[in-house]
């Protein structure tokens, strides 16, 4: 669209957002804005997410996230497969947090189905959420450096992943998909020394920990691209239902595991064993991509905490219930939510009493995070748009499902 | 044929020496004589081109190495000792890649931007000596010249960005010419302040004022030297001014942190985008010959030029003086320099995130600017202090 | 506050279009097929006044549904008259949840947007409509979202037909 002569333009000042300050200039050339194509293939959207930038030029005027490109039915298989069968394709959709996704549907059923699961079972399901949830960080940190042009940090942070899934290669055979957390348990024992390599790894973890943190969150470089940029108020962050990091980035303390605890998170938070870091705006403005940034790094820290209260704790004992292979699921239905590294997982199924289910809604924490993109891009540069989309950390295999 | 004849004549020693080698040499009857200086240019610029894909070459190798080992990977290894065979490698992979223009770019300047990029590259290392007495263009106003040159690279960059018909390049190419304008005045600035101190704006002249001292503390960059004549006061201005040149080199051959113009999580590759095979390896090659010639240069003016240790041991009036030997340790010296300058742009690049291109103006206009005006300023008034007062 | 807490607030302060409480129960022997239900329990809503509803739940100082978790749409049966609307409401102050379900008829699935309410809805009723065939009434950009803007049909109606082609692509 074209602009009239002499028309003015809004610019943030200092590239901040036009929330901390509006700055008028006149042009006196003709400018033209131009539709920029973010997407399908694009290194920074994470995925094959696409998103339509307008820009005026190196400003963002307008962004329209567009999904689907990677939407792959997992509702509709939800209700055409046995309820056992479904656990794989739950793996799928935040496939850098399999063994979180795998929690939320197995308790999803087992809240229909009423079930307790042994107590060995559920240390197991922690540690393993934990560890994933580390490596889903790392990945997080890692790419988010990747986006800002810190090459190193990403690298470093995938030596330790690496660490995380030979764990997980040894526990269930498999390094991204792991099907490990079943209706009722979990498919197998640990086995012999892998608490303790578990040990190991949280021993080394946290001595990298602080590398990364000064190599990257601390950098002036990396401070100066992520302070004051992509602000979201509290309010607004309610309002679009964020949740996890997202959501305490702005500054809500509110973590599904110490709030609404499930499994044995309630016993593991009155032991002390982790902390909910919550977004103060030390660096800028509250709720600004590097305070979302720093509650994910900061958040791996606690992890290791959870890990090592329930390496300490774990007995023997059995790991899974007695669980017909083909189940059936007393007619019913049930919402489940767990905190997975991008915030509430969400399971919705609802059960006939058949051998598949009725409805099995999904709501993914990425699907809910990115949606409030569309309203932060406009207004900032470029550049910040990179940095804003990193900061919501979506897994796009999440939000097309 | 006079007036080329003439011309030929003026070009440095380097080509001298290819003449006489060439008048030397038997030759028949039918070659007529104005023949041999034409032959000794073209010569010299298959030295000068040889060296310059070598440094390129080898940059890129080092370039995968060093980001390797700090990244606690190997880099290449396949292709020879520690993969030093990997660019010549490449080198042929990417002269059989197709060559792709792609539809609705304009294709006069698509093909005639790259070669733009490295001729300009390739002029400037023209003025570049290669040690004391082998040369081939060593103009008097040596530094004015490559600063000249190497910025017309900058036309080759958006001639790039604009012919290649895609948004993304457009916007590396914008970013390119923004960035290179704002950095061009601080890195011309603050290298005025090794020319008030060296005298000259000759390179070998240049490194000629720096000789003695073991080879290292005759060096300009030093505020107490101790040169040729005995202890000397140098000037304190010069270790801000190589860190202004310093900064404003790495925005100049858009090197992380302000590699704005390429930005591939951003602009997916910038100005590079639609370039494949051949043709984005000439970038390739401009970029690393770039980064060689600014170290080359930085090294001329701040960090003795040919002087090491290993030059003193054969200067004249060393150890063992030897004239052919000195030359060689000097082009050692030399080439050792602008590697040791590349691996620090290299260790900065894999160490630092992105500036903003917002940032990287503000850096240059507000900081680097005033900052390398108030270095020349404060150089300018030592050096008349030290004039009026040690005369 | 547990559900009973909040079904009584919300029978307090009259919240527009509230009928009643589904909780689970064991099987009736008296009613012949009856397979009782598990879960949890939930709260009935009329659809046609969800929009008031919501209100009621988010401002409400005691209830303080701040953020929309879920919302979503279910077809129970082929042969049901019926879809439900579901949605999932999340209190970050009380640390309390609320399912909420509407009975809405396949013949005229259209109720209003809670995009007004909480705008986390957009997304989620714009996937509720392509996949569902429900109209949202007021909603702002009612595009489908995961599906192709010509995509024909509504994929997780139990009624669906798969496609035999799309754009010439077979899909059999």
């Amino acid at each position: 669209m074209d602009r009239e002569l002499q028309g003015t333009i809004t610019l943030p000042e200092e590239g901040r957002t036009l929330a901390s300050g509006e700055q008028e200039f006149v042009l006196d050339v003709r400018t033209q804005d131009m539709e920029l194509n973010m997407g399908p293939q694009h290194p920074a959207t994470h995925g094959v997410m696409r998103i339509l930038v307008r820009t005026d030029g190196e400003l963002v005027t307008g962004a329209q996230p567009h999904l689907g490109y990677l939407h792959r039915c997992a509702e509709k298989i939800g209700e055409n497969v046995e309820w056992l069968q479904y656990l794989p394709y739950t793996d799928r959709y935040d496939y850098l947090a399999a063994m979180n996704n795998n929690i939320g549907y197995s308790m999803a059923v087992e809240a229909v189905m009423g079930i307790e699961i042994p107590r060995r079972a559920e240390m197991l399901r922690v540690i393993c959420a934990e560890l994933n949830r580390i490596g889903s960080h790392l990945i997080a940190f890692g790419t988010y450096g990747l986006d800002l042009g810190a090459i190193t940090p990403f690298l470093y942070a995938f030596r330790e992943r690496e660490w995380m899934m030979s764990l997980f290669e040894k526990i269930c055979g498999a390094r991204l998909t792991y099907s490990y957390i079943r209706i009722g348990g979990v498919f197998n024992d640990a086995p012999p020394g892998w608490l303790g390599e578990v040990s190991r790894f949280c021993d080394t973890f946290e001595v990298k920990w602080r590398e990364y943190y000064d190599l990257l969150i601390e950098n002036q470089i990396f401070v100066g691209r992520t302070a004051d940029v992509g602000v979201i108020p509290r309010d607004m962050a309610l309002d679009f239902g964020l949740t996890g990091p997202m959501l305490r980035g702005s500054g809500v303390d509110f973590d599904l595991r110490r709030d609404m605890p499930y499994s044995l998170y309630e016993e593991i938070h009155d032991a002390g064993a982790f902390k909910i870091p919550v977004g103060t705006g030390e660096k800028g403005t509250l709720g600004d991509c590097w305070d979302r940034v720093w509650v994910r790094v900061v958040e791996m820290m606690e992890s290791v905490g959870i890990v090592r209260w329930c390496l300490e704790n774990i007995e023997p004992g059995p790991v899974i219930g007695d669980i017909p292979k083909t189940l059936r699921v007393p007619a019913g239905e049930a919402y489940v939510g767990i905190e997975n590294p991008r915030g509430e997982l969400g399971h919705y199924v609802v059960s006939d009493g058949d051998k598949v289910a009725t409805r099995c809604r999904v709501r993914g924490p990425s699907f809910c995070n990115l949606a409030v993109v569309e309203e932060i891009l406009s207004g900032t540069l470029l550049g910040d748009s990179v940095a804003i989309i990193g900061s919501t950390d979506v897994v796009i295999g999440e939000t097309d499902r | 044929m006079g007036f080329l004849q003439e011309k030929v004549a003026e070009l440095g020693s380097g080509t001298n020496l290819i003449r006489e080698l060439l008048a030397g040499a038997p030759r028949p009857e039918l070659v007529p004589d104005w023949a041999i200086p034409l032959t000794a240019v073209f010569i010299g610029v298959g030295i000068l081109l040889a060296i310059v894909s070598l440094c390129a070459m080898f940059g890129t190798w080092l370039e995968r190495k060093v980001s390797g080992h700090i990244q606690c990977r190997y880099g290449p290894m396949r292709a020879g000792w520690h993969g030093w065979l990997q660019p010549l490698a490449d080198g042929v992979k990417l002269l059989l890649k197709e060559d792709l223009i792609p539809l609705g770019a304009d294709r006069v300047l698509f093909v005639i931007a790259p070669a733009l990029v490295l001729s300009s590259i390739l002029g400037a290392m023209a003025v570049m000596p290669l040690a004391p007495d082998f040369f081939f263009a060593d103009a008097p106003m040596g530094v004015f010249l490559i600063l000249a040159l190497t910025s017309t690279t900058t036309i080759g960059v958006i001639m790039a960005g604009w012919a290649s018909n895609s948004k993304w390049s457009l916007y590396g190419a914008m970013r390119e010419a923004a960035q290179v304008v704002a950095y061009e005045i601080p890195l011309g600035v603050s290298l005025l302040v090794p020319l008030m101190v060296a005298g000259t704006f000759n390179l070998s002249e240049a490194s000629a004022g720096q000789a003695g001292g073991f080879g290292i503390f005759g060096w300009y960059i030093w505020p107490v030297g101790f040169g040729t004549e005995g202890f000397s006061l140098g000037n304190p201005f010069m270790i801000p001014a190589l860190v202004l040149v310093f900064v404003a080199v790495l925005a100049e051959t858009k090197r992380a942190p302000f590699d704005l113009p390429e930005t591939e999580s951003e602009l997916v590759a910038g100005f590079l985008t639609e370039y494949s095979g051949i043709r984005w390896s000439f970038f390739f090659m401009e970029e690393y010959a770039a980064m060689f010639l600014y170290c080359v240069v930085a090294s001329f003016f701040f960090l003795g030029g040919f002087n090491s240790p290993l030059t003193w041991v054969f200067e004249d009036g060393g150890l063992l003086p030897n004239v052919f030997l000195f030359n060689v340790m000097a082009f050692v010296t030399i080439v050792v320099k602008g590697f040791l300058g590349m691996f620090v742009m290299m260790w900065v690049r894999w160490t630092l995130p992105r500036l903003r291109i917002d940032q990287v103006m503000t850096m240059g206009y507000k900081y680097l600017t005033p900052l390398s005006l108030l270095c020349v300023l404060g150089a300018g008034l030592w050096e008349w202090g030290k004039w009026m007062i040690v005369g | 506050m547990d559900f009973q807490g909040i079904t009584d607030r919300l029978t307090a302060v009259g919240a527009p279009g509230f009928l009643g409480v589904d909780e689970p129960r064991g099987k009736d022997p008296e009613v012949k097929g009856d397979k009782g239900r598990a879960g949890d329990p939930f709260v009935l809503v009329d659809p046609q006044s969800i929009d008031r509803f919501l209100v009621v739940c988010r401002d409400d100082p005691k209830l303080r549904f701040e953020i929309l978790a879920d919302l979503t749409a279910t077809d129970p049966a082929a042969d049901d008259e019926n879809l439900w609307v579901n949605y999932n409401l999340l209190s970050v102050s009380h640390r309390h949840r609320l399912a909420i379900k509407g009975i809405l008829p396949k013949s005229e699935p259209t109720l209003p947007s809670a995009v007004a309410v909480y705008r986390a809805a957009q997304w989620h009723e714009r996937e509720a409509a392509e996949m569902f065939g429900v109209t949202y009434r007021g909603h702002p950009d009612p595009r489908n979202i995961l599906l192709p803007d010509d995509w024909v049909g509504h994929p997780l109606r139990k009624d669906y037909e798969f496609p035999k082609e799309y754009h010439g692509i077979s899909c059999e």
